[in-house]
């Protein structure tokens, strides 16, 4: 399986430019997820990989050659499309083999390969159905085969799952998982889900406005984010930020707002925090812990008013204010808070992300 | 007013207004129907004309080359009939066949190439069907006769039949193809199809319900064509509307005769139709996208 490297890839409609000098290796036999807001560019990015879409300057190469000049059939790239693009006038053996019948393979081999296929996506008993005739978790199924039977070393989707119901969607996200690892392929995979990024990555690059933000392991993206945006957009629900100013007490570091002050690890790279010290803090819903009684001494808490119980089972998502602004918390939902309530919440100095208010990039 | 004669009409003009229209639309076929069936003695009688032995005498005399045994009322065969028919087979066939062909292309290049003037072109192409043929014929007679010969042959009339139809042709097809989904052709084009193929074998295919459209209304304008096909064909091209008229001569008009023509005129248009019809079935995309 090839290693894929965008070398400075750009693109432009006139000019407009919407993806700004893309570079990046996709390593051999590697699930790489593409995620980011609708307009980010993308699916842009996975259509001039597939051959859809012209380059406008730099190179896309497989194993060093550069294929952006190549049609989408020299391409040894096969996609999935979003909304599934199945031939209606054909039945699913006739859409699956569709590419190796226009590529003149012996029919024995054909049906070989459909057989297959059909038996890795439990399609079997459906062959000779028209796509009219399926569900829609069905039709996903038979575009995903028509993809593989091709045995492309690249399999290219584009937000194959978007259109499916939440709970189709997530089974598919399961059986998706299963059969990556009984193909040997290298998966290139768009969406703005970031569970399913998550979930099904091995990396992910999140861009934003046609730029890629941070390149690397779901952990990595989670736990050490580049800057604000990855870490707004990984982790559901999302990151709270908050202004702040970073003082220094007793060789501690301080975040104060308007309304709490909280201790802050230690940082390494000080050198970089604005001579202000101003700074944007942000804290993941899942980090604020309820204050126990007993606890009640502790200095360093902030106290928030609650505004909206969100009970979704064993976890409730508390809509709270702190001084007019607005900061999520995921508890469990024993013991219950009760909407008007004032609770302090505390947070481990470790919790706690730093970033610069002005380039929004972290500070660690 | 009672609750059950709620959303019934009950006027008795509303029923009379049904009848005339009926009587307006099927009183001329149902007229056509008996006269075939009725000896000249028959027609030509002042009697009721509904009471009368039917008899295919008429029809016989009309097909009498094409039949199998020799019909024994008719003393002498006239195969103008039957060579009219065949010929209008021929040519609304014909005609039909390129129309579909050329404008299932054109149309295609419309929506999907983008190249200067295409707007230009889509209205233009538009514009041309709504010029009368009455105003195109003498151009085209004279253009046909006196710089390229084409008077009087069946290349003649299917080039002009075709020129007139396009137009419309491309216009249904253009709002066909703009239907098909992109993401269609693009997976054609990820599987290695080439353009033509994904033409042939993709896009083709989806809109077949407005190529039977298309080919139900270009074989009818055909069939039905009688000005220019009048001025341009010859004795032995004539179609049949050009016969049947040609037939009305000032010695001798056989009602009879012309009425089981234009039954006979009648009928390959509903088998036409029929058969295309079968091809509009609606939802034929169904499956391929996401609704």
């Amino acid at each position: 399986m090839p290693v894929i490297t965008f070398k400075n890839l750009r693109k432009a409609y006139g000019s407009a430019e919407i993806i700004h000098g893309i570079d990046l290796v996709m390593e051999d036999h590697e699930f790489t997820v593409f995620v980011g807001p609708s307009g980010c560019g993308k699916s842009t990015i996975l259509r001039m990989l597939a051959g859809l879409e012209t380059v406008t300057s730099g190179q896309i190469l497989m194993n060093g050659k550069d294929i952006s000049q190549l049609e989408p059939i020299e391409r040894d790239v096969a996609m999935v499309f979003q909304d599934y693009a199945l031939y209606p006038h054909m039945n699913v053996a006739k859409n699956m083999s569709f590419a190796l019948r226009l590529a003149k393979y012996p029919k024995a081999e054909i049906s070989q390969r459909i057989n297959n296929v059909a038996a890795m996506l439990g399609l079997e008993t459906l062959l000779h159905r028209k796509p009219g005739q399926l569900s829609g978790g069905q039709r996903q199924r038979v575009a995903m085969g028509r993809a593989l039977v091709r045995d492309a070393s690249s399999l290219l989707m584009d937000e194959p799952l978007s259109n499916l119901d939440a709970k189709l969607r997530v089974q598919m996200r399961t059986e998706l998982a299963i059969i990556r690892d009984k193909i040997e392929k290298n998966i290139i995979y768009v969406t703005h889900d970031q569970v399913e990024a998550m979930t099904l990555g091995d990396r992910i690059v999140v861009m934003r406005e046609g730029s890629i933000q941070q390149h690397g392991t779901p952990q990595e993206l989670f736990e050490t984010p580049a800057n604000k945006f990855v870490a707004g957009f990984m982790g559901m629900p999302p990151m709270n930020f908050m202004d702040a100013t970073l003082v220094e007490e007793n060789d501690k570091l301080l975040a104060h707002t308007a309304c709490f002050s909280l201790p802050v690890k230690d940082l390494h790279n000080k050198h970089q925090l604005p001579s202000s010290g101003e700074v944007t803090i942000g804290i993941r819903p899942s980090a604020l812990l309820p204050v126990v009684a007993a606890d009640e001494t502790s200095e360093h808490t902030l106290t928030l008013l609650i505004k909206v119980c969100e009970y979704t089972g064993s976890q409730s998502l508390l809509i709270a204010e702190a001084n007019g602004v607005r900061v999520l918390v995921e508890v469990n939902s024993q013991p219950s808070f009760k909407v008007g309530d004032n609770i302090k919440f505390s947070v481990k100095p470790s919790d706690i992300y730093v970033f610069d208010r002005n380039t929004e990039l972290a500070i660690y | 007013m009672t609750k059950k004669t709620v959303g019934r009409p009950k006027n008795p003009a509303f029923y009379a207004l049904m009848v005339a229209l009926l009587v307006m639309s099927l009183g001329p076929i149902i007229m056509m129907v008996t006269t075939s069936l009725k000896l000249n003695v028959d027609i030509m009688s002042d009697a009721s004309s509904l009471w009368f032995s039917p008899t295919l005498e008429n029809y016989e005399t009309v097909l009498c080359d094409v039949l199998w045994y020799e019909p024994v009322n008719v003393d002498y065969c006239n195969p103008t009939f039957s060579r009219a028919l065949g010929n209008s087979i021929f040519i609304a066939l014909m005609s039909t066949a390129i129309t579909l062909i050329l404008g299932c292309m054109a149309a295609y290049a419309l929506v999907r190439f983008k190249f200067m003037g295409r707007g230009t072109i889509s209205m233009t192409s538009l514009m041309m069907r709504m010029v009368p043929p009455a105003v195109l014929l003498v151009p085209v007679f004279g253009i046909w006769t006196f710089n390229y010969g084409l008077d009087g042959t069946f290349a003649g009339i299917v080039l002009v039949y075709v020129a007139m139809n396009l137009p419309f042709v491309i216009w249904i097809l253009q709002s066909f193809i703009v239907q098909v989904p992109m993401q269609l052709e693009e997976a054609a084009k990820m599987d290695g199809a080439n353009p033509l193929q994904i033409f042939f074998l993709v896009v083709l295919p989806v809109i077949t319900p407005g190529l039977a459209a298309a080919a139900i209304f270009t074989f009818r304008i055909a069939w039905n064509e009688f000005l220019l096909a009048n001025a341009l064909l010859n004795r032995d091209t004539r179609t049949v509307p050009v016969t049947i008229v040609n037939s009305l001569t000032e010695y001798d008009i056989d009602w009879g005769v012309i009425m089981a023509t234009g039954m006979l005129l009648a009928i390959p248009p509903i088998i036409f139709t029929f058969v295309a019809s079968k091809q509009i079935i609606t939802g034929m995309t169904a499956g391929a996208v996401k609704g």
